[in-house]
């Protein structure tokens, strides 16, 4: 185990430079904003010593109302972020960036879970059928895939909501739950929340609403996830011992078993590599379904040019993608070995 | 290979015919759900008993019965902060008008104000001093009484925090007094005759002491001395709102109101569509407004507002600068168009930077150019030098999202109308809103399409904010306006003050240099049964005078 | 350029097109063919009103008319020269910087190469959209602009594609005979190497494509991309959604419906080009 810890140590450290980077870029990337952020907090009726006096609250001036050099600034803001603090708001009661993130996050996770179960679902399953029954059906599975992975979300999740919110009226167009039926928090995921607290009809609520984003992201991601299973399930009944078991006169649904287990690994390291994906596809569904989470949080701030908090929230992103990926890979090396180099 | 292999399309049969299985059941629960509509409903009705019996300790002097009922209102607006010393947005002045009180408030359904924490004022003979007496019976919401020094303490706060709305006190305030403990004495500047609407305004505002004395509260829910007081708040999700058993009026019609905040306009008509809220207030859509029209059990209340649009041309840039090219393209306006395919009649044209329903009011605009008076306009650019050949170039400048989704229509028709001379040429530019309101104050839009809310209801706030001022980079200045918008501030009749506002409008329309477009209505839909909607120019939702019949 | 040639020929000439590709490549030259004929095409002017407001498709207005009247079959057609011009820009955009940078960082190696591979992996980690997002929402509305914020997040795949072919051919026993002979580094690399990149380049660019139309249909959808009243599907996809449940049906579907198209159609293309090229399916 200590060729683990070392491996996970490493990894950590590498992780150091690929976050700075991105922040690097973020933050400077946020000051080519055109216009005046200051202008836009106090309105447009207000008076221009208001305007100086917010530029120095924020640092971008000091005392004297000479302007701090921007690499200043730079150094500020890193010193800052190392101690977990991404700013405050520029609008709304003008909050850390880091509170309303966190009042943002779960229904992002609890969104990703969902889409991800359902992409898994569609995915394996098409994935099998195709590689097992193969002919035909595994053609049409790889045109699926292919055009899965093509369908642009906001379309998909609009067609959704025209049949079965317009029309049928069985889910609701948008949001997360009911007036009224929010669950005491634990988690911030509303479905676990109002399951510990026994909330029979918020969790009722709760489902509904979130039926179909999860069906429009899962429906997009499964494209990749039918792709993998479908090859590495036809890999390996290639393989010898697929043909001894039949020999022997296993029965075949526990041959077939062996097959899915066997074909996990690269599914699960398909699933590593679509954190990405999945985030992008998050923030999609999110401004579609106008769903309460980070994707439509980070939009609506940058209507608002509210730029702490987008440099905040992109910030963010990057740090919690990162962190994934290292978790995943250290996952991997956990079941594989080999992969410590 | 695989064809010999018979288990394989077995485990598949079952796995599908297991998912097939799940899925059916789940989506049969879904459907009997929607079939029966009550058993919901009856949870919501609970619901609803519950937390009204958790109120038993409020005693009240109700002036209609038992009134058990909640009202849900729904809104797609935001709260800013729960502080009249920074609170600066619309909404949030509704939301601070339920539950604080001003010296001075208007008629609900009028623009006329009457005595609302303040039992009378005097003004001296030079203008200069206010006194208001206070009612002897005002209390904060948990039973504090309020006196006069509450009053200067809340006022001193906002000028010392100097937020964003301060000006409204700052401009004119020199200081306030408390002569004893139930009369306050504001000392201005200079005189103003509409000092009672200022005081009507919530930077005015009483608030409780708990409010931190020297920097801005953002959610702070102590509140002031209004009809509600806040029980529940989580910010863009809902705010609850409970009587105010202290109230000097008496108890409010409905004990309960919750304000469920929506991300866009669509869900916000869902929602009352499928009865989870009582009220959907701002905004609805012009499409969706229509439709609800339509409904059975749905009613849709108009009352027209006193926000106004407008058109900003910058007198010093060329080439508007030109009085005949500001003229022409005054002319040029298709206001009706923008109204009817845009707004669906939701809006009205404007012809005046004063709304109609305000006193004063003339459609000088309408005189003077007409509507969509093409020849007019081809003249004037004629004259100016302008051709078929030799069209005249110019920039019109929009905000995207700032006033809606429409407003890019909006700057689109307004093309059309132009080009629809054959002598104009222009192209549309976007700047988001702090980049474009930036623009804007450096004086390099010679086009751009603005709006206005009024921040208290008197033609001087439809008016003075354009003339000379450095916000609009000193896009239009008029001596001689200027000299008559001084003296009408000053006069203390309305009748004197109307003359000169309708003399100032005339010389508007001449200058052509800030062009009225339409002004808004405001649209609210209820659920059959709901009474007490009171909407006027105010523009500010009384949730006291609502009630479920 | 001997070598560069026969590479070509073979991949232009003799590529063996399967069904999908087929498929695919014709979806594709159809879009071409709406932008390139986009003036007979279209009956009317995309960005004027011409009719009633909200009219349902009739043979006047074969998609409808949106919420000011604007033909919406000129605005599908028109949208597709939009769409076009903004995946062309940025796939060359990114070429250009993310292939030079791949072959000189994958030849030189050292320090270099390590600094501008993690960079590039930084920036590949990252979910793509949110960065296009920050960078488009930075430099504002604009076709150059979205070309520029899509370019930015795709480079890096370019880059490591590149980096990772080239220090395969690096190790060949011909590039080292080629070396030892005292070629210079920049005809190794023209000459040796950058040929035996090509390929890579088509895989990666088939594969990107469908992405990179996705990325601008987002972007647009955010009201990030091109100035109104620029015809543009994810704008005009964005602006009808307020309508749907109104029930105007046509304003969402003819947009989306021409996005998915063109994604479909390169990624099938792109899915028979790298079967061809003996790229694993899961490689990329």
């Amino acid at each position: 185990m200590t060729s683990l810890k070392v491996f996970i140590i490493a990894r950590a450290i590498a992780l150091i430079p690929t976050i700075l980077i991105l922040v690097t870029l973020v933050f400077f990337i946020m000051r080519v904003l055109p216009g005046d952020p200051v202008i836009a907090i106090v309105g447009m009726k207000a008076p221009m010593e208001r305007v100086v006096e917010l530029k120095k609250e924020l640092g971008l001036i000091d005392e004297n109302g000479n302007e701090i050099p921007l690499i200043v600034q730079y150094v500020n803001y890193l010193m800052k972020l190392v101690q977990g603090d991404l700013g405050r708001s520029l609008i709304w009661g003008k909050r850390p960036v880091v509170v309303e993130i966190m009042e943002h996050l779960p229904a992002t996770i609890e969104l990703a879970i969902a889409g991800f179960l359902v992409s898994l679902l569609i995915g394996m399953t098409l994935g099998t059928i195709g590689a097992g029954i193969g002919g035909k059906v595994n053609s049409a599975v790889r045109v699926y895939s292919a055009v899965a992975y093509a369908l642009f979300i906001p379309w998909i999740g609009m067609m959704l909501q025209l049949v079965f919110s317009v029309g049928l009226k069985i889910f609701p167009v948008g949001g997360r739950i009911g007036v009224g039926l929010e669950p005491p928090t634990y988690t911030g995921l509303y479905i676990l929340d109002s399951l510990i607290s026994g909330k029979i009809d918020s969790f009722i609520s709760s489902l509904k609403h979130i039926t179909l984003p999860a069906v429009t992201l899962g429906l997009v991601i499964s494209g990749v996830f039918s792709r993998v299973t479908r090859v590495s399930v036809e890999e390996i009944l290639k393989q010898d011992f697929v043909v001894a078991a039949r020999a022997r006169g296993l029965p075949e649904y526990r041959i077939m078993l062996h097959v899915l287990k066997n074909s996990f690994i690269p599914i699960l390291t398909m699933m590593g590599l679509q954190l990405a994906l999945l985030m992008t596809g998050a923030v999609l569904t999110e401004t579609t379904f106008s769903w309460p989470g980070m994707g439509t949080f980070l939009l609506e701030r940058i209507q608002y040019r509210d730029y702490t908090t987008v440099q905040g929230t992109v910030i963010f992103f990057a740090i919690i993608v990162s962190v994934m990926n290292l978790i995943v890979d250290v996952c991997y090396a956990y079941i594989d070995p080999r992969i410590r180099y | 290979m695989y064809k010999s292999f018979h288990g394989v399309g077995k485990i598949v049969a079952i796995v599908s015919i297991i998912i097939a299985l799940i899925i059916g059941l789940i989506a049969g629960y879904f459907v009997s759900l929607s079939l029966a509509p009550p058993s919901l409903s009856t949870v919501t009705v609970a619901q609803a008993t519950v937390t009204t019996t958790s109120v038993k300790t409020i005693t009240v002097t109700s002036t209609v019965g038992v009134a058990p009922e909640r009202i849900v209102i729904g809104v797609t607006d935001k709260v800013s902060d729960i502080d009249p010393a920074n609170a600066y947005d619309f909404y949030t002045w509704e939301v601070l008008t339920n539950i604080m009180g001003g010296l001075m408030r208007y008629t609900p359904g009028t623009t006329e104000l009457e005595p609302g924490l303040a039992i009378s004022y005097t003004v001296s003979p030079d203008g200069k001093e206010y006194t208001f007496k206070l009612r002897p019976n005002l209390y904060f919401a948990d039973g504090k009484k309020v006196t006069a020094h509450d009053v200067v303490r809340s006022i001193k706060r906002v000028m010392k925090i100097n937020g964003d709305p301060a000006w409204l006190v700052t401009d004119f305030v020199e200081d306030v007094v408390a002569l004893d403990d139930y009369t306050v004495k504001f000392i201005l500047i200079e005189p103003v005759s509409y000092f009672p609407a200022l005081v009507a305004t919530p930077p005015y505002f009483p608030v409780h002491p708990a409010y931190k004395p020297e920097e801005i509260d953002s959610d702070q829910t102590a509140g002031g001395v209004g009809p509600y007081k806040i029980v529940k708040w989580v910010r863009d999700v809902e705010l609850v709102l409970e009587a105010n058993p202290y109230w000097w009026e008496g108890a409010p019609k409905t004990k309960q109101i919750v304000v469920r905040f929506y991300k866009d306009a669509t869900s916000l008509r869902l929602a009352l569509e499928a009865g989870e809220i009582d009220v959907a207030w701002r905004t609805l859509r012009p499409t969706d407004i229509q439709d609800l029209k339509g409904k059975a059990g749905i009613k849709v209340i108009e009352v027209p507002g006193a926000f106004i649009r407008y058109i900003i041309f910058n007198t010093r840039i060329p080439p508007f600068d030109n009085e005949l090219v500001r003229k022409a393209l005054a002319a040029a306006i298709n206001r009706k168009a923008i109204c009817d395919k845009i707004f669906l009649g939701t809006v009205e044209p404007l012809y005046s930077m004063i709304p109609k329903g305000m006193w004063s009011h003339k459609e000088s605009f309408l005189e003077k150019y007409g509507e969509y008076n093409v020849e007019l306009a081809k003249t004037l650019l004629r004259q100016a030098g302008y051709s078929e050949t030799n069209k005249l170039k110019i920039e019109l400048w929009y905000t995207p999202t700032h006033y809606g989704d429409t407003e890019v229509d909006v700057a689109m028709l307004i093309k059309e109308a132009w080009e629809g001379t054959g002598i104009i040429e222009v192209e549309l530019k976007s700047a988001e809103w702090t980049t474009y309101l930036d623009y804007t104050r450096k004086g390099l839009l010679g086009a751009s399409l603005y709006g206005w809310y009024p921040d208290y209801i008197d033609p001087d706030d439809y008016t003075s904010p354009w003339v000379n001022t450095s916000w609009t980079g000193y896009a239009y200045s008029n001596p001689r306006l200027m000299d008559i918008l001084r003296e009408a501030r000053t006069k203390p009749t309305i009748e004197e003050r109307t003359r000169l506002y309708e003399q100032a409008q005339d010389i508007w329309a001449e200058d052509a240099a800030i062009v009225p477009l339409f002004q808004g209505k405001l649209t609210i839909a209820t659920k059959e049964g709901i009474e007490g909607v009171i909407l006027d120019p105010v523009m500010l939702f009384r949730y006291w005078l609502i009630y479920k019949t | 350029m001997y070598t560069f040639r026969p590479i070509l020929r073979r991949m232009v000439l003799k590529m063996p097109l399967t069904t999908i590709g087929i498929v695919g490549l014709s979806m594709i030259l159809f879009v071409v063919f709406m932008a390139v004929f986009a003036d007979f095409l279209a009956p009317y002017d995309p960005t004027k009103s011409v009719g009633l407001s909200l009219q349902p498709p009739s043979p006047e207005h074969l998609f409808g008319t949106n919420k000011i009247g604007q033909d919406m079959w000129s605005r599908t057609v028109y949208g597709a020269r939009t769409m076009l011009i903004v995946v062309a820009l940025s796939t060359i955009l990114s070429m250009i910087i993310g292939v030079p940078l791949g072959l000189i960082s994958g030849y030189v190696g050292g320090l270099l190469d390590r600094i501008s591979t993690t960079i590039m992996d930084s920036i590949y980690a990252f979910p793509s959209l949110i960065l296009a997002i920050a960078i488009a929402a930075a430099l504002g509305p604009g076709i150059i602009n979205t070309a520029i914020s899509i370019a930015v997040v795709y480079i890096p795949t370019y880059f490591r594609m590149v980096r990772a072919q080239t220090l395969n051919v690096k190790n060949q026993l011909y590039v080292e005979a080629a070396v030892a002979i005292g070629a210079k580094p920049s005809s190794i690399l023209s000459r040796y190497i950058f040929p035996n990149v090509i390929s890579v380049v088509t895989a990666v660019f088939t594969l990107s494509v469908a992405d990179i139309v996705l990325t601008e249909a987002a972007l647009s959808f955010f009201g990030l991309s091109v100035p109104a009243p620029t015809p543009d599907w994810g704008f005009d996809l964005r602006a009808g959604q307020p309508y749907l449940v109104s029930g105007y049906w046509w304003l969402v579907t003819f947009p989306g419906l021409m996005i998915i198209m063109l994604a479909v159609g390169f990624t099938f293309l792109g899915e028979s080009v790298s079967e061809y090229l003996g790229l694993r399916e899961v490689g990329i």
